[in-house]
């Protein structure tokens, strides 16, 4: 962990106006290759600069459905799980947590207010680079129509800052 | 160019009857592979370009793996040759995502199978007597031993498949496998197109969502209704091509081998965005302004309302 970033500079690259939440860490999910089922893991390991250990967007590995673009701000992906159930309570859609196909889904956590800020990942430090898109991938995969209900709500790409151990029920904090 | 399949290894190839092998695919990794219904079909991306399509074996719990049968035929396109006779354990093949398959509802289920057409029902036996049921039947019409004999024997064995060689005696009319389940069975064919045919007439006064047939081919495309076929021409190159009724304009450039960038295939990342010279667009995204729809077009989700369309490639 680098305690030095936390120290030295809290709000180097994060907006002016301040953001106070604490969430956390509901699921973790990865999957070596483009189409594959997302498996859940109790913890995964994240490596600074480069991306989750075992998951096909990792720097180097490029297996993923976007890897001939690679993205240096796509090391980890997150998604709210409060979107699942707006999904289900708004369009009776059962999307589960390992459908959304994002690696981290985190409960009380505003996503969208988070492009440009760095935030605490369980010991890890992330910097959030932009919102994800929904993709037709998606659908191709899971067969149902979400495309439509997941426009401006279908997670966040960031680059890892800090890497180390992110387990399920971790804290996620703002700086 | 996004990966458009996935990435199996052939694990396991056997003799799985005359003229039939048997292959089994999995991740390089044995991690899991996306899931199926019971007798889905998925396409087999071969070497030199050939599309395949064939029915999985396995049932959907066995999840770490697809098992396709493959009979090889002689006079056929060479699909099946060049599996048979040219793929060996070790082998990369692209698979496609698993379509189609049984719906198997609570009621009882009669299969009738011909030959290789029992792959299906093998896959959908299996996940039948997972679930605690023996309330179905299959019956394999072969001439001499059926292909994958031994899976189907234990099914013989347990009370709920049977062989009818019809070098041994007459194939026993369809009438007499179904007429007793007539009222409250499903019942689903897969074979030759002449037993499909004999499946179709015998089953003509059932209701319609209790007959099912396994046809090897794709789902029909539903194209938008104010979809046409119309010309699309390359106005820098001069080239032109043809595109049906509700196909994809980003798929017809790729496959002549026009790369456009593309991301989201929704009309909304704006990454395939193409510039357009004459004709009238049917847009359909969701991210260009009235301006911008002026000139340009996303080839993944536009349409043309006329019957030719001059692009800026």
């Amino acid at each position: 962990m680098d305690v030095q970033s936390l120290i030295a500079s809290p709000a180097e690259g994060s907006p002016p106006v301040s953001l106070s939440f604490v969430g956390v860490v509901r699921f973790l999910h990865i999957t070596p290759r483009a189409f594959l089922p997302m498996r859940a893991m109790p913890a995964i390991t994240l490596v600074a600069g480069r991306g989750i250990e075992g998951d096909r967007y990792m720097l180097g590995r490029e297996e993923g459905f976007y890897s001939d673009r690679p993205e240096e701000g796509r090391q980890i992906t997150l998604f709210e799980i409060e979107t699942l159930e707006a999904l289900r309570r708004d369009a009776g859609i059962d999307l589960r947590p390992e459908d959304h196909r994002r690696n981290v889904t985190v409960e009380g956590v505003p996503l969208n207010h988070l492009v440009g800020r760095r935030f605490r990942l369980g010991e890890t430090l992330l910097e959030a680079t932009r919102l994800s898109v929904p993709c037709r991938h998606i659908e191709e995969i899971t067969g149902k129509a979400i495309f439509d209900p997941l426009i401006n709500r279908s997670g966040l790409n960031c680059r890892i800052l800090s890497g180390g151990e992110v387990r399920v029920g971790d804290l996620v904090q703002n700086l | 160019m996004p990966p458009r399949n996935v990435r199996t290894v052939v694990t396991t190839r056997i003799p799985a009857g005359r003229d039939v092998v048997a292959f089994v695919l999995q991740d390089p990794d044995g991690w899991e592979l996306p899931p199926f219904r019971p007798g889905a079909h998925v396409d087999l991306y071969l070497p030199g370009g050939l599309v395949r399509t064939y029915s999985l074996v396995n049932a959907p719990a066995v999840n770490d793996r697809y098992m396709i049968a493959v009979k090889r035929e002689a006079a056929g396109r060479g699909g099946s040759r060049l599996l048979c006779d040219a793929i060996e354990a070790g082998d990369e093949i692209g698979v496609g995502l698993p379509r189609g398959g049984l719906r198997l509802g609570p009621e009882p289920q009669v299969f009738i199978a011909g030959g290789i057409g029992v792959t299906p029902f093998l896959s959908a036996a299996s996940a039948l007597l997972r679930a605690g049921r023996s309330d179905f039947m299959l019956h394999v019409i072969a001439r001499g031993a059926p292909p994958l004999a031994n899976l189907i024997s234990p099914l013989v064995a347990a009370g709920v498949a049977r062989i009818h060689d019809t070098r041994a005696a007459p194939r026993p009319s369809l009438d007499a496998f179904l007429a007793p389940h007539a009222g409250q069975a499903s019942a689903s064919c897969c074979g030759p197109q002449a037993l499909v045919t004999g499946f179709e007439a015998a089953t003509a006064h059932w209701p319609a969502h209790r007959v099912h047939v396994e046809r090897f081919v794709a789902p029909p495309m539903t194209p938008p209704p104010d979809a046409r076929s119309y010309r699309l021409v390359l106005a820098r190159s001069g080239e032109e091509i043809e595109v049906e009724a509700g196909a994809s304009m980003l798929d017809k450039l790729t496959a002549h081998g026009i790369a456009i960038p593309h991301s989201c295939c929704g009309g909304i990342c704006g990454l395939c965005k193409v510039g357009w010279i004459e004709g009238e667009p049917l847009h359909r995204d969701r991210s260009l302004s009235p301006d911008e729809r002026r000139k340009s077009l996303l080839a993944c989700v536009a349409l043309s309302a006329g019957p030719r369309l001059i692009v800026d490639l």
